[in-house]
């Protein structure tokens, strides 16, 4: 048994705790993991790469290599974009379709790609996943911030080795108790978003 | 024995502690920081960040000869500064086990350079590294470098990469095995007084060359050590071609192997110097073999040299004219490296791929440093001066839209750069940006060879009272160290002045004040220091601490027309146009109020 998972995002969108909250659920369920995160200076604005190995045999790499990965979690179209090659062919993605601009895109050095050219480009790998609009979803419940814990109740809509409950309860461990509600709310938004369509 | 999760940095730091690590001394440097941190954690340890890395391997050294164990802690750029110690302590030995971590960065991904210090600690300094796969090893390898060093008499090096210090998994540990030891120093001044004494019991020879001697001949026996550590094996497997694999390159290897599909015949290797004998052994029985290192070919030479020596024909296959020479390894870099070599086939050009727009760092919203940044790009640009930068949050000045700094190089270099240019005859005003905490790390000497050399620049400290880049350590200028907060902060302006240099002071919230103030120092002669004083927004906004006072900023759109200057040249990330016209981000903007400044027009306000 064993589950690569890989989210990108941008500095601030919660990426960090999202992984940590699947790594603490892995660990109390016996498995074996090892986890890191690839991030230039988060904190400014960069982009952040969280990867997350997780099963029942020695893990080696703490890096998840190309084509391996089990799930891609985007919580940025374009971050999602940068590394797809990480997803397995049999893999599954999920993509929150809201863009966070580059500076770079911002000052017309560089282009940031439509929505369009984006869906298509990973649509073109030829992976099965989902795009959904995680940011509103949240902004909907009152708060942008919980696009994390939305994206994290989508994924537990598409992925059985963790219990849907252990996670939202792990999660919520984490956090101040005056958040729980509207964390849960957003958590079952999530589940509900890719349930739909499933 | 325990087991637990934790970070690679964290494990080192158990690692120390267990082995009864007494002193720890260290400077801030991604990836290595946190071994700082957690050291301080645990009872009985002391821990400090010191001004520089020579420094802080100054302290670890003084505390070894009083016979405690200690521990030195840098990022490979820091192992530079700290090299003229490496220099010495290496032929003087130590007392109680002294550790050296150097942490690497391969591929450069949050350093000015990419570098191997396996090259600076072993091949120059002649002192033993350990190179560790995966963290449960950096953990159990921290722990024997302090009983092998104290064994030996020798320094140990552990060279973790970032990967190592940055990942996290379950640790199997023990409990602290050291025992309390009585702090003593013992004077031996034949050792620890390096200096070109003749020595009478060698026969008149001069004490360097002495413990020269000493060094060489501890090679022997450090190779005996690792003929038989634990780090180091071989694994049976298929094929003609055998595998070499060092510290994380291992990990990649087995990681490489289970896509592959079969098994491989490996020799691990995480030591230096090598088990020449185990090496010998395995090579023996191949016409290939391929070694994966990070990031020199320094194993990889050895083995040539060794093969050499014993009249060993083979291919020796590694980042010396077969995998590429630069940048990080990865499992598919070195999938791609077992299937070539298999293959007999050249290791495959890269393919570039398609650019997929970069997510460049840059000021926070509300940063101190911007204001600073603008106001003094405004100024050169009239009096067309140059900057040469320095380390530190500032240096995204040199990016877009800014593209503020001329130069970015090591800790310090600001200073003497800045005045070299003025010393090669350039006619404009030059000047040195540096932050406080580098400019206690090296600003400080390159000051005072200004000053005592009657140069002609202006140096302006960026004071923001953190060591901002590195997650907000303390330095001198802060009232503060690692442990307490004794509220004594060595004020840079005042140093400066005491040194003779002209003082200014500005807020660099205070655009038009401090563009005054950067223009009428460079009209002065000699070394002007201009104090920008205003407290880091990103540590001390959360404690609700700022150096402004905070306004609802808006754009008025009957005033502005699109111009869009505001964002081209300033580059807020809580800016950008929208339909024609300038649109402030509410949720992010920190109403620092700068960007006012910025619009001519005034419709920002």
């Amino acid at each position: 048994m064993k589950l690569d998972l890989v989210i990108a995002g941008v500095g601030g969108q919660g990426n960090i705790l999202a992984s940590q909250t699947l790594a603490k659920c892995a660990m109390d369920d016996g498995y074996n993991v090892v986890n890191t995160e690839t991030k230039g200076a988060a904190q400014r604005g960069g982009s952040v790469l969280s990867h997350l190995r997780v099963g029942s045999q020695e893990i080696y790499s703490p890096l998840v290599p190309k084509g391996q990965a089990d799930v891609l979690l985007g919580f940025e179209p374009l971050e999602a974009m940068r590394y797809m090659s990480l997803l397995s062919k049999q893999g599954k993605y999920i993509i929150n379709t809201a863009p966070v601009p580059t500076i770079l895109a911002k000052l017309k050095v560089d282009q940031y790609p439509s929505q369009d050219e984006m869906v298509t480009a990973i649509r073109h790998q030829g992976v099965e996943g989902y795009f959904i609009d995680a940011t509103q979803a949240a902004r909907e419940l009152g708060d942008v911030l919980l696009t994390n814990v939305v994206m994290l109740g989508a994924f537990t809509a598409i992925n059985d080795l963790l219990k849907p409950e252990m996670v939202l309860n792990k999660l919520l461990s984490q956090i101040k108790e005056k958040y729980h509600a509207a964390d849960v709310k957003a958590f079952n938004t999530g589940r509900e978003i890719i349930s739909s369509v499933l | 024995m325990e087991k637990q999760f934790m970070l690679g940095n964290e494990a080192i730091a158990r690692g120390a502690f267990e082995a009864g690590v007494k002193v720890v001394a260290g400077y801030p440097g991604t990836p290595a920081t946190e071994i700082v941190d957690h050291c301080a954690a645990y009872p009985g340890v002391y821990a400090e960040w010191s001004t520089n890395e020579k420094h802080a391997f100054e302290v670890a050294g003084g505390a070894s000869l009083t016979n405690q164990r200690s521990l030195a802690v840098m990022k490979h750029n820091g192992t530079n500064a700290a090299a003229d110690f490496l220099m010495h302590i290496n032929f003087t030995g130590v007392k109680a086990g002294m550790v050296l971590i150097s942490a690497d960065d391969p591929g450069g991904l949050s350093s000015q350079c990419e570098e191997d210090t396996r090259v600076l600690i072993h091949n120059y300094a002649h002192v033993p590294v350990f190179d560790p796969a995966n963290i449960q090893e950096a953990y159990e390898m921290t722990k024997a470098a302090f009983e092998l060093s104290e064994q030996t008499e020798v320094l140990f090096a552990l060279r973790p990469v970032m990967r190592i210090n940055h990942a996290g998994g379950m640790i199997t540990y023990g409990d602290k095995t050291s025992v309390e030891r009585k702090a003593e120093f013992i004077p031996d001044r034949s050792r620890f007084v390096m200096s070109a004494v003749v020595e009478k019991e060698y026969g008149g020879e001069l004490r360097p060359k002495m413990r020269h001697r000493w060094l060489n001949n501890k090679q022997n026996e450090l190779k005996a050590i690792m003929e038989t550590s634990p780090f180091n094996w071989a694994e049976e497997g298929e094929g003609e071609v055998g595998f070499i694999a060092c510290g994380i390159g291992y990990a990649f290897l087995k990681e490489a192997e289970q896509i592959y599909g079969k098994k491989l015949p490996v020799l691990k290797i995480s030591t230096l110097p090598l088990p020449e004998q185990k090496v010998l052994q395995f090579v023996k029985q191949y016409k290939r073999i391929v070694v994966l290192e990070e990031i020199e070919p320094v194993v990889e030479r050895l083995i040539k040299q060794l093969c050499f020596e014993n009249k060993i024909m083979l291919d020796v296959l590694g980042r010396e004219g077969y995998l590429p020479a630069e940048g990080e390894l990865s499992a598919n870099l070195v999938l791609t490296a077992v299937e070539s070599a298999v293959a007999g086939q050249a290791f495959p050009n890269a393919v570039p791929g398609n650019y997929i727009p970069a997510r460049t760092r840059t000021q926070c919203s509300g940063c101190s440093h911007r204001g600073l940044l603008a106001a003094l790009q405004a100024v050169i640009r009239k009096n067309g001066g140059i900057v040469t930068g320095d380390i530190g949050c500032h240096d995204a000045g040199t990016f877009e839209p800014m593209k503020l700094q001329a130069t970015i190089y090591c800790m310090g270099s600001s200073i003497p750069m800045a005045y070299g240019i003025k010393a090669a005859g350039f006619d404009k005003p030059a000047y040195a940006l540096i932050g406080d905490s580098t400019f206690f790390h090296n600003g400080l000497t390159g000051l005072a060879s200004a000053i005592a050399n009657g140069a002609n620049i202006t140096v302006i400290v960026a004071y923001n009272s953190t060591t901002a880049m590195t997650g907000f350590q303390p330095h001198p200028g802060t009232g503060r160290s690692l442990t307490i907060e004794h509220g004594n902060p060595i004020d840079p302006g005042v140093v400066a002045e005491a040194m003779g240099a002209k003082v200014y002071r500005c807020n660099p919230y205070q655009v038009e004040e401090t563009a005054k103030v950067l223009a009428e120092a460079a009209e002065q002669e000699g070394v002007k220091v201009v104090i920008a004083e205003a407290l880091c927004y990103l540590k001390f906004g959360r404690e609700g601490r700022v150096s402004y006072i905070s306004r609802d900023v808006s754009i008025n759109t009957e005033v502005c027309n699109g111009c869009s200057l505001c964002v081209r040249t300033f580059g807020c990330p809580s800016m950008t146009i929208s339909e024609g016209k300038a649109v402030i981000d509410k949720s992010s903007c920190n109403g620092c109020g700068v960007c006012i400044w910025v619009c001519k027009r005034g419709a920002i306000q």
